[in-house]
């Protein structure tokens, strides 16, 4: 499969805190969940992917293209589309003034094609009919179609979507991860979250990022395959357990060793991503 | 309806026209010249002249015609029909495409419908309506903060100077452009940091507008000052100064550090001038004439410095300081 970013011994320290620790990952067509705790360094990474700030250490090119030069970064920018923690708006334009002013920051300079494009995308997203609204007035799964659909302007071949669904209630998160599913069609997706339910659902390949460093590099199959055999119910929380919570049953499920004779469950994506963090990250999880 | 003569002219106040005559209000008599609509309108109902369908569907007519023929079309089902006649099929759905287009797109706000009536390109007024401190709010403190200045200095004429105000002026064009960019201000910082338009030329877009209305503020107020002549203009080369010099330290140092440190260094300069000026009726050292000239040399050193550093406001550097 054809590898549209390369990246290699990436690297970022803020101050005193080491962000990214010589990350180094491949990414092809299709969707890739990039899962991790609070403070793994997800943003950070996918802001240095992002071309939104340079890295220390390393280096990575999108399409061929090295955003290290100031000729490269533009071509990288030219094939992004970005979807960042926290987009954020100008209160007084509508949906269609804002994904305008972005087409504009893409270099669409011509009014009738910029015009477009900013009517298809936002068809894209299924918000042609409260284009003429002002984004102040639109709910928060709204304005999160408006940043998709600002992120899809100029079709962009490498989609990094930063955390799109938090905040959306169920049926929001639904439609965003249509939404998702359909820009992952023939191109590169980079998906920030921590949802294992959106990687289970969307992604043919996950990454696990704690620590700054990646733990896990691989199918949501064989993430999954990491917690078989290590997944346990009891009636009390084992102590031995890496992580342990009461279901909607009353009994407890354990991740971790199991002790000999437990009752093994069937292991979920959930399970394998805890095992795959260490126990410090794992309770931060859990 | 080249050059209008088929009633642009008569349509008068233009671009609305084509409406009002769907009516029949207007009709042929008030279309002056040539091609009127009454010919192939019938009736007291105007319709648009088939010379100027047809060139409509060539994609020949110019505006304000343009803009009758397509508020006319969308109303008028005899025309569709008269259209769909003489066109070509492709230039027509071109057409339809462009008329569905242009009831599509947003009317600009006041700044924005301004710098296109200035001549401005659409998509530079739309970067410069983004501008937070272009934004009311904004534009209508510093207009407040001058006016109270200008206020307290006119009070303290008779043969004074006018300090506060040459202290204050230079201040406010580099707040305004300190405020024009970065992630602490502009919302959308982040998208357009990764965006291809060049962060520099962004930046400075923005940074010519802010010093031409902050500038502009400051010239109305120095006109409301006319007791002190050209003294009161004491603040263009410093505000000049100041606002490259924040410029240039913002790309090191940030864009809230790099501004803050030149205003705070501004204004220590002042209170160190005022200790050792000898005489009351004094000009402070930065608004003597040395000091006008060496306001004019850290203006230049600074925008050189800034040309020098602007790659750093593209790679995303600046952000980080």
């Amino acid at each position: 499969m054809t590898c549209t970013v390369s990246a290699s011994g990436l690297s970022l320290h803020y101050g005193g805190t080491r962000a990214l620790d010589d990350v180094s990952l491949r990414l092809s067509a299709g969707v890739t969940g990039l899962l991790g705790p609070n403070g793994a360094g997800k943003t950070t990474l996918l802001r240095v992917l992002a071309t939104a700030v340079p890295a220390d250490r390393g280096s990575f090119t999108v399409l061929g293209h090295d955003p290290g030069t100031s000729h490269g970064r533009r071509e990288v920018r030219r094939r992004l589309g970005y979807l960042p923690q926290t987009p954020g708006f100008h209160p007084d334009f509508t949906a269609f003034e804002f994904v305008d002013y972005v087409a504009i920051l893409k270099e669409l300079t011509d009014r009738a094609a910029r015009h477009r494009e900013v009517r298809r995308v936002l068809d894209e997203v299924g918000l042609t009919e409260v284009r003429g609204k002002h984004i102040r007035m639109l709910s928060g799964g709204m304005r999160q179609r408006v940043a998709l659909a600002a992120a899809l302007v100029g079709d962009p071949a490498f989609l990094v979507l930063d955390e799109p669904t938090v905040g959306l209630d169920p049926e929001q998160r639904m439609r965003f991860r249509e939404l998702i599913a359909h820009a992952g069609e023939g191109r590169t997706v980079l998906l920030s979250t921590h949802q294992t339910e959106d990687v289970a659902m969307l992604c043919h390949r996950v990454v696990v990022l704690a620590g700054g460093t990646v733990r896990f590099d691989g199918t949501p199959a064989e993430l999954t395959a990491r917690a078989a055999g290590r997944v346990w119910s009891s009636t009390e929380r084992d102590p031995g357990a890496k992580a342990g919570w009461r279901t909607g049953l009353g009994t407890f499920r354990n991740v971790g060793d199991p002790p000999a004779g437990a009752d093994l469950l069937e292991p979920t994506l959930e399970d394998g991503y805890l095992l795959t963090l260490d126990g410090t990250d794992a309770e931060v999880a859990a | 309806m080249t050059g209008g003569t088929t009633g642009g002219a008569g349509m008068t106040g233009g671009t609305t026209g084509g409406a009002g005559m769907t009516d029949g209000t207007t009709g042929g008599a008030g279309m002056t010249g040539g091609t009127t609509g009454g010919a192939s309108g019938g009736g007291t109902g105007w319709h648009v002249p088939e010379e100027d369908l047809r060139a409509y569907a060539r994609g020949g007519l110019t505006a304000p015609a343009l803009w009758s023929a397509d508020t006319h079309l969308a109303a008028c089902a005899h025309c569709r029909g008269v259209l769909a006649d003489v066109g070509d099929p492709v230039a027509l759905d071109a057409g339809w495409e462009r008329l569905d287009a242009e009831l599509d797109a947003p009317r600009p706000g006041f700044l924005e419908a301004l710098l296109l009536r200035c001549g401005m390109a659409d998509h530079t007024a739309r970067l410069l309506a983004a501008t937070p401190a272009l934004r009311r709010s904004w534009v209508g403190a510093v207009a407040a903060v001058l006016l109270l200045t200008v206020a307290v200095t006119a009070g303290h004429t008779a043969g004074g100077s006018p300090t506060l105000f040459l202290a204050l002026a230079p201040l406010l064009p580099l707040a305004g452009v300190a405020l024009s960019y970065g992630p602490a201000l502009d919302p959308t910082y982040e998208m357009a940091v990764v965006a291809p338009v060049h962060g520099f030329r962004l930046l400075m877009i923005r940074t010519v507008a802010v010093l031409a209305v902050g500038i502009g503020f400051n010239g109305l107020a120095t006109l409301a000052l006319p007791g002190y002549g050209l003294r009161a203009l004491g603040w263009l080369l410093p505000a000049l100064a100041l606002t490259a010099t924040g410029l240039a330290l913002a790309a090191r140092l940030g864009p809230v550090l790099g501004p803050s440190l030149v205003g705070v260094g501004w204004i220590a300069l002042l209170v160190t001038a005022e200790a050792a000026r000898t005489g009351a009726e004094d000009p402070l050292a930065p608004f003597t004439a040395a000091g006008q000239g060496v306001s004019a040399l850290v203006a230049v050193l600074a925008a050189g410095l800034l040309v020098l550093l602007r790659d750093r406001f593209d790679s995303g550097r600046a952000n980080t300081a």
